[in-house]
């Protein structure tokens, strides 16, 4: 990354965290006026709201006149490759151009414009390799993923996009599952990059951005340390899945099985023990995640109950458990224990509260009902999961 | 930890821009000595209603034989009898001004027993048939319920799930779990689309002019304009004939929303009204394109000015807005 972007984000840091300390009324008007004048924006950053419409246009920009060329000229294989490669390197200038600009660097255009130029050119490499008779369809493969996960990590470096280094995660991943001992260099490479990426959350030295990008990282090891070790996953051959050509897969052995349901049990745990020890909330939310897909597993495998009172039973524990956990932190003395409150802090707790409504409103209302039917179809117990009254089968 | 904040505040200390406490407070939030787990009891007690209310349904869909429905609909009447009284027993006291939560859960206990609610109407009315042919009016009746609560009990979920319930009753799915466009003829749909999205839009007005739980005004005003811009593009792209007329609609629409917007600082409200006009001109200039023997480049060079031209709209408004 460039030093005066990254002087701008470690800038851009602290008046985010001045914002929230203003908006709980930790500070008043003055102080944080005194705050955002020490560190000034040296440019111009719209909100989010504005970064994504700027990022969708230049995306619509990118993409059609993409299109016109391509109109224009009706370039075959080779052809087409290169003129990807040609738009690629335009928006990789482009984004270059973008980043020195005071008054262009931070408004979504060279989000958009570096995504674009990394994706026009990792499809060249595809369609160029796709063209080459000497290389087979899974080496070319191989080496498109490859070039994906060195070339994204590449753009995260130098641009400090996050998303690119999920990108780039997701690519070797991928790969390591279209080599021989999939299941064993998923781990591996999982625990690895966890381990590197660790020690990375909190270094002062590296650019915020780039602190993000680890912690993108180090969920990524942790999902693919799961997705290998879980029971269900090796049972499946979910990473074989990954690999069509290879030999038949042969069924787990019972070590091997019963080596991977207590891995299933036991790995959900030791991330929410870490996250209890270093209070991520990050490691928190993994942890929680990794526990709920550990309990459909053992649901898959141990009929305990029926499908509905398991729904039911677990529901009311969940609920039970935050209304718990929420008294507990109210009742003590400062309103919180071991580290933990539940007061929102200098969050935007009224910006959490809206984006949770999309969730609700998505999966809890009721499927439509078309109008002027008199067909009849309610389901009581709600939608396909529980929104009050649907059109369903009953 | 945030290594750029704690040694900003260390600067701010140090300048005395922050005194003591306050740095010693910022300090412990940014080194995590402190953390909040809000949004992780939210995620529970969301994660816990769904799985509550599907466990239900199955539940239902199962036994009804066996148990009877006498039983099953008073069960269900008493669980949510059980989360409602709670929540009138939490419950600060009306205002029509903003009212804090007294509790995280206090949201999603009344999202539960308002979901219940719902399934034991629709229950009822599967089995009791009081409706009869006007069965789906029941949605109207529940999504009535849910506007009442989120007035009386301050909720922006409960008004989002009754302004999306209210949709469903008149055949306008927002479900991810159900077919998202809807079910039904698809102009009796744009139709009920572009008028409950106007209608939503007028309460969004409303609700700061009268300073009547103003705050409702974003789920009002971006609900609305979901439904008006969805119904008139929906009309744009998938009309044969008339498209020419929904395109017309869409822009004075559009253009309105953008200068109102603009006037009044709401940049959702623009953003929504760039895409959606964006998308109307781009069929409009691939509709020459569908009579010709093949697609030449012209309609996308034309669709990447009109781009650049939406680009230097958006940058000229945000720096209008900005200055304003």
């Amino acid at each position: 990354m460039r030093p005066d972007s990254i002087a701008w984000e470690r800038a851009a840091e602290v008046r985010a965290a001045a914002d929230g300390w203003r908006r709980a009324g930790a500070i008043d008007a003055p102080t944080h006026e005194a705050i955002r004048n020490a560190y000034p924006d040296s440019g111009v950053t719209p909100s989010a709201v504005w970064r994504v419409l700027t990022a969708v246009m230049v995306t619509a920009v990118v993409l059609s006149t993409f299109g016109a060329v391509a109109m224009a000229t009706s370039p075959r294989d080779v052809g087409l490759s290169l003129l990807l490669w040609l738009f690629g390197a335009a928006c990789v200038v482009a984004t270059e151009l973008l980043d020195v600009s005071s008054r262009l660097a931070r408004r979504g255009a060279a989000g958009a414009t570096s995504f674009w130029g990394i994706l026009l050119f990792l499809g060249g490499l595809a369609l160029l390799l796709n063209q080459i008779p000497a290389i087979r369809g899974d080496e070319a493969l191989r080496l498109v993923l490859l070039t994906s996960a060195l070339t994204w990590a590449a753009g995260c470096w130098r641009w400090g996009s996050p998303l690119f280094a999920g990108l780039s995660a997701a690519s070797l991943f991928v790969l390591l599952a279209k080599v021989p001992y999939g299941h064993v260099l998923w781990v591996v490479v999982g625990l690895a990059l966890v381990g590197v990426a660790a020690r990375r959350l909190d270094d002062g030295s590296l650019a915020p951005s780039h602190r993000r990008a680890a912690t993108v990282v180090l969920l990524s090891g942790v999902a693919a340390i799961y997705v290998a070790l879980n029971v269900y996953s090796l049972e499946q051959g979910w990473l074989e899945w990954l690999r069509p050509l290879a030999p038949q897969r042969v069924a787990p052995s019972t070590v091997v099985f019963a080596g991977a349901a207590v891995a299933t049990a036991v790995l959900p745990l030791l991330i929410l023990a870490w996250a209890w020890q270093s209070r991520r909330t990050v490691l928190l939310d993994a942890g929680i995640m990794l526990l709920a897909l550990s309990l459909v597993t053992l649901r898959y495998y141990v009929h305990v109950a029926p499908l509905w009172a398991v729904l039911v039973v677990s529901g009311t524990a969940l609920v039970a458990l935050a209304l718990a956990i929420e008294r507990a932190l109210q009742r003590v003395p400062g309103r919180e224990r071991t580290g933990f409150t539940t007061d929102a802090l200098f969050s935007d707790d009224r910006g959490q509260q809206v984006l949770q409504i999309l969730p609700v409103v998505g999966t809890l209302t009721p499927a439509a009902a078309a109008p002027a039917s008199a067909e009849k179809g309610v389901v009581p117990g709600g939608g396909a999961s529980g929104g009050g009254g649907a059109s369903g089968q009953f | 930890m945030n290594p750029d904040v704690v040694a900003g505040i260390a600067r701010l200390k140090r300048e005395g821009i922050l005194s003591s406490e306050q740095a010693a407070l910022f300090g412990r939030v940014a080194r995590r000595e402190l953390v909040s787990v809000r949004v992780e009891i939210r995620a529970l007690l969301y994660l816990g209603v769904l799985l509550v209310t599907s466990g239900l349904g199955i539940f239902v869909v199962e036994h009804h034989a066996d148990i009877g429905r006498w039983a099953i609909a008073a069960s269900i009447a008493i669980a949510s009898a059980a989360c409602l009284a709670w929540v009138i027993r939490s419950a600060p006291p009306f205002l029509w001004g903003e009212v804090a939560s007294p509790s995280v859960a206090f949201d999603y206990i009344l999202l539960l027993g308002l979901l219940l609610f719902a399934s034991d109407l629709g229950y009822i009315e599967a089995e009791f048939t009081l409706l009869g042919p006007r069965w789906v009016h029941h949605l109207l009746v529940v999504a009535s319920v849910y506007v009442v609560a989120a007035y009386r009990w301050d909720s922006r979920i409960v008004l989002s799930l009754a302004l999306s319930t209210l949709a469903a009753w008149r055949g306008v799915s927002v479900s991810l779990m159900a077919r998202s466009l809807g079910t039904g003829d698809t102009g009796a749909l744009r139709e009920n689309a572009v008028v409950l999205g106007l209608l939503y839009v007028i309460a969004a007005v409303l609700s700061v002019r009268l300073d009547r739980k103003a705050h409702f005004e974003e789920i009002f005003g971006n609900a609305g304009l979901l439904l008006l811009f969805g119904g008139l593009v929906s009309g744009v792209m998938l009309s044969e004939l008339d498209w020419g007329i929904w395109l017309v609609a869409l822009l004075v629409a559009a253009a309105a929303v953008m200068w109102i917007s603009f006037r009044v600082g709401r940049s959702a409200y623009f953003a929504e009204a760039v895409l959606a006009s964006y998308v109307g001109l781009v069929r409009l200039l691939f509709e020459p394109a569908r009579f010709g023997d093949r697609i030449t480049g012209m309609p996308f060079l034309l669709a990447a000015l009109l781009g650049v031209g939406a680009l230097v709209l958006v940058f000229a408004a945000y720096k209008r807005m900005v200055a304003r």
